[in-house]
Order: structure tokens, then C-alpha cells, then sequence
């Protein structure tokens, strides 16, 4: 989901092909765009180390956790559902992010492509662990593991982090239908070499099924550009899986242009919004 | 290591067949001991009943209805057999219990790390409490004479969420934002104009002991909290 014109943007991944995870991945987007919609006095709590608007971001993502968890505990049908999420919101060139699970948030700065999460995932816990090191791999059957996701718990713990965007930089949030695909190098030379999110979108998911990619693929790509007073607002590109059914992209962010693209190897992709 | 059905068991396994507190774990010397805590059902260990135990590589433990294989060298942690693990398309989750013996799993191998003569170092956890910094005022307009940088990320500017406020219409709602970084601060410039030590501010940079700010005319200094303080007790 992509609401530029408040620089909000969040990706789900539902637990694979299972019905219950477009539920869930569904619910997810909804709860947190709801919960982000309308009033902002009074909520996030005073303490918090971050901005106002990442805590509240956080607060959402928390929120949302426990709405997939409780629809989950009504239905026997959506029993275990589960989905990752990594969301950012940009406010005041400030990209509050929050994540759990293995869907990821880069920012590209200053020719770099950094990391801005870290996945919950089995083979990450062993990487803290001193167990094993980035290049090794875990057997097939646990490189899928996931440590952490929304909705199969009451609670769960949601990384967050803040960092300020400039003019020139890129957020690019993607499910790991991409990563699993696409080298980090790949994805930095796609933003150099395209610089337009709509084609860096376009490229990073041809060149994931190009490398075998099977399952389903999100990338959302958000050019930070100059500031108001001498930006050049684009269309929004954006391709949309049917399964999501508010195209909730639109044109006129401020100082952000971006692009989101879906690809998903059961569902064909829509036309360009 | 306890394992048992109780949540003060480092391996919890949830399930009526497994006793409160069902059998521990011990190292001793160089052996990992496996005892049975005089529990309903029993342990098992490769399908024979077991009070005491030498645990070996491979070897398979049967508590309740939940089977946990001995991985000696702990690299790879096996998945619970008794309960496997929910396959739920391509990528499956953890549940609690899972989490908590992988968890146990991952702990004791960095045990066993710590021991063994090749072992790579154990993530060191960092304790020390982190030096918080801070923003004097030198000159110019402010509300407070000083500024802790205790948060994420502390802005300077105009917008109502500035931990600095700057007054005036022609200043920039975000000037600069200074993240904190592990032990360290980073100040990156967003808007109108910002010197540190007499010159641009351009892209970001990590602040060190004494640098001088100047965002739109406010002059401000970085400095270290624990500095501060011995300055004014001196």
C-alpha cells in the first residue's frame, strides 16, 4: 500500500500461498492505514525515543498485530494466518520505519544502498548468534524460517528505526520474492542506472523472474525529490495485484515521487493505474 | 537448561504430556548431561526410558509427545519432529515454543562456542550505558540553554516536532536532524542553511566534542553530557 500524498508506505507478505495470508496480509494494510487515518492528537506514548509520527507508526503496526491475532482466534478458517510488514512514513524528510519479519526497507544515500532492516528470520538469528556467517547458507528446508511475524502471537515485538532523507536519496521497501532473487549489488545498480521509480520497479521485478523468481514479488520504490518550491511532480506509476483492492497509490506528495510495483507468479498484474 | 511445560523452563514444551519441570540439561566437563525430573511420562532418549543420560551427537530426546534432537555442534538447530514445524506455503514462522528452543538452541551453542579451542567469539552484548550528548547554547534565540539528544533522532527547526524550535517565518521547518548512531551522533543538514565550525554543512556527519552549529544564527555546541556536568560542578 503507498498513500504518497502522506508519504506513508507499507508492504505485506502474507505467509505463502495460503489463503489465510492474503487475509492476513490484507488485514494488515487495513489496520494500519485505518489506525493512521484521522485524528493524531493524543496517541503514541510521551516516552518514546522516536518522532511522533514513527511512534505512532509503531503504535499501528502493533495495533494491527493484534487485529490479525484476534480475527485469527474468531475463525478457524484463518486459524495461524500470518504476514510479515515493513512500513515507512516520511514526514518533515524523517523516514520512520517499522518491520517485522523478512520484508525489507533500503535506503539508497549518497550512491550506497544501507540496509534499514534487519530480517527476523532463522538464518539472521543464527548471524547474531556468532553462528554463521552472511555467505552460508542454512539447509533449503530452514532458509525460510521466519522468527517473527504479525498476527501468530498476542504481541509482538516491532524494530523500528528513524533516518532522515535528503533530496536525491531513494526508500525502497520490498517483500522477499525480491530479495531472495535480486543481490543487494542489483538493486543498487537498478536505482543508479534508472533513477525513475516506476522503471526501477519494472526492472527489479523482471529481473527477479528473470532469475527464477517464484513467488510473489512487492516493491515499492519513493524518490525523495527537491522541495516544494522547485519539484517537479510526476505521475505515480503503480501496478497493483488484484488481491489489493484499494489502489490507494496517488500523485501529489509533496517532495516524494514513487512507484509500486506487484508481481505475483498466480495473479497477472493489472494495467498501470 | 530445564525443560517442561511451565514458563520458567528455559525449553518450554506446551503440551499435558510433559511434566511442569520434565528434565534439565547440565554440562559437566566437557559431557552435556541429560536427567529425567522424576517426570509423569518419562524421557527418552532414542526410544529407551532414561533417568541420567550422556548425551551424544545425533542422539534423539523424547519428552512428552515432542522429540528434540542433541545437535553437538549446535550449528544447525534441528526442528521439533514431534510438532513440525507449520508449512504455510514457502515461508513458515517460528511458534513460541519453537522460538524458545531455538532460542535455547542457539544459546547453548554459543556455550559450547565459548568453550571449544576454535570457536569464533561470542556477539559481545554491549552493557556499558550509552553517553548521551547534548546542545549548548552559545547565541541566539532559544528556549532552553541546553538541549539532551536523548532521543533517536532530534530535529532542529520550525516544525512543532523540533526538539530545538527556531522562531520565525523564514526558517526552515526541518533544518537539521541529528540521529543517534550506537555511540555516536549524526547530524545531516535538510534544509536552509547550516555551518559547523565556520563551514557548510553539506551531507551527513558524525558530531565530535566541540563542534560549533550554526542553524539560521543559532549557535550551538555538541558536547558529551558527562562533560557538561564535570564543567559546571567545576
Amino acid at each position: 500500500m503507498s498513500r504518497a500524498e502522506e508519504g506513508l508506505f507499507v508492504v505485506c507478505d502474507g505467509m505463502g500461498g495460503a489463503p489465510a495470508g492474503e487475509v492476513a496480509s490484507e488485514l494488515a494494510i487495513q489496520a494500519i492505514a485505518r489506525r493512521l487515518t484521522g485524528d493524531e492528537s493524543g496517541e503514541g506514548s510521551t516516552s518514546s525515543p522516536f518522532l511522533p509520527h514513527t511512534t505512532r507508526l509503531l503504535d499501528a503496526v502493533r495495533q494491527s498485530n493484534e487485529f490479525i491475532y484476534g480475527q485469527a482466534q474468531k475463525d478457524p478458517r484463518q486459524a495461524g494466518m500470518g504476514t510479515t510488514v515493513v512500513s515507512a512514513w516520511i514526514r518533515e524528510q524523517i523516514a520512520g520505519v517499522a518491520h517485522v519479519g523478512d520484508s525489507r526497507a533500503y535506503l539508497w544515500h549518497n550512491e550506497r544502498l544501507e540496509p534499514l532492516t534487519r530480517d527476523h528470520s532463522l538464518m539472521e538469528a543464527h548471524i547474531e548468534a556468532g553462528l554463521a556467517d552472511e555467505g552460508k547458507k542454512l539447509p533449503v528446508e530452514q532458509q525460510n524460517l521466519l522468527v517473527r511475524v504479525l498476527g501468530r502471537e498476542p504481541a509482538v515485538e516491532v524494530d523500528v528505526t528513524e533516518v532522515p532523507v535528503q533530496s536525491g536519496d531513494y526508500v525502497l521497501l520490498c517483500s522477499d520474492g525480491l530479495t531472495r532473487m535480486v543481490s543487494e549489488e542489483e538493486l543498487a545498480k537498478a536505482i543508479q542506472t534508472f533513477q525513475e521509480p516506476q522503471q526501477i520497479c519494472d526492472h527489479l521485478i523482471a529481473t527477479a523472474n528473470h532469475n527464477g523468481g517464484a513467488d510473489n514479488i512487492t516493491v515499492v520504490v519513493v524518490e525523495v525529490t527537491g522541495r516544494w518550491w522547485h519539484q517537479l511532480i510526476k505521475g505515480v506509476g503503480s501496478h497493483l495485484r488484484r488481491t489489493l483492492p484499494t489502489p490507494l497509490t496517488r500523485a501529489g506528495c509533496r517532495n516524494l515521487r514513487c512507484s509500486m510495483k506487484v508481481s505475483s507468479s498466480r495473479t497477472t498484474l493489472l494495467d498501470q493505474a | 537448561m530445564t525443560i517442561g511445560r511451565l514458563p520458567d523452563n528455559a525449553m518450554i514444551i506446551d503440551n499435558p504430556a510433559v511434566s511442569g519441570h520434565h528434565a534439565r540439561v547440565l554440562l559437566e566437563g566437557q559431557q552435556v548431561i541429560l536427567e529425567d525430573l522424576r517426570s509423569t511420562n518419562g524421557t527418552f532418549v532414542n526410544g529407551r526410558p532414561i533417568t541420567r543420560h550422556v548425551l551424544q551427537h545425533g542422539d534423539e530426546v523424547l519428552v512428552g509427545k515432542h522429540s528434540i534432537v542433541f545437535d553437538q555442534n549446535a550449528v544447525e538447530p534441528q526442528p521439533v519432529a514431534g510438532a513440525p514445524l507449520e508449512s504455510l506455503g514457502d515461508t513458515v514462522y517460528l511458534d513460541t515454543k519453537q522460538h524458545r528452543a531455538l532460542r535455547a538452541t542457539l544459546e547453548s551453542a554459543r556455550a559450547d562456542a565459548a568453550k571449544s579451542v576454535n570457536a569464533r567469539p561470542a556477539t559481545p552484548v554491549a552493557t556499558a550505558p550509552r553517553r548521551v550528548g547534548v546542545l549548548r547554547v552559545i547565541a541566539g534565540r532559544s528556549e532552553q540553554d541546553q538541549y539532551d539528544l536523548g532521543a533517536h533522532t532530534s530535529l532542529i527547526g520550525r516544525s512543532d516536532t523540533a526538539l530545538v524550535r527556531l522562531r520565525g517565518w523564514f526558517k526552515p521547518s526541518v533544518a537539521v536532524a541529528i540521529a543517534r548512531s550506537g555511540n555516536s551522533y549524526v547530524a545531516t543538514p535538510l534544509g536552509g542553511k547550516t555551518l559547523i565550525n565556520d563551514e557548510r554543512l553539506e551531507g551527513r556527519r558524525i558530531l565530535q566534542d566541540g563542534d560549533m552549529l550554526n542553524v539560521s544564527g543559532l549557535i550551538l555546541e555538541f558536547c558529551w553530557k558527562d562533560d557538561v556536568q564535570a564543567e559546571s560542578a567545576a
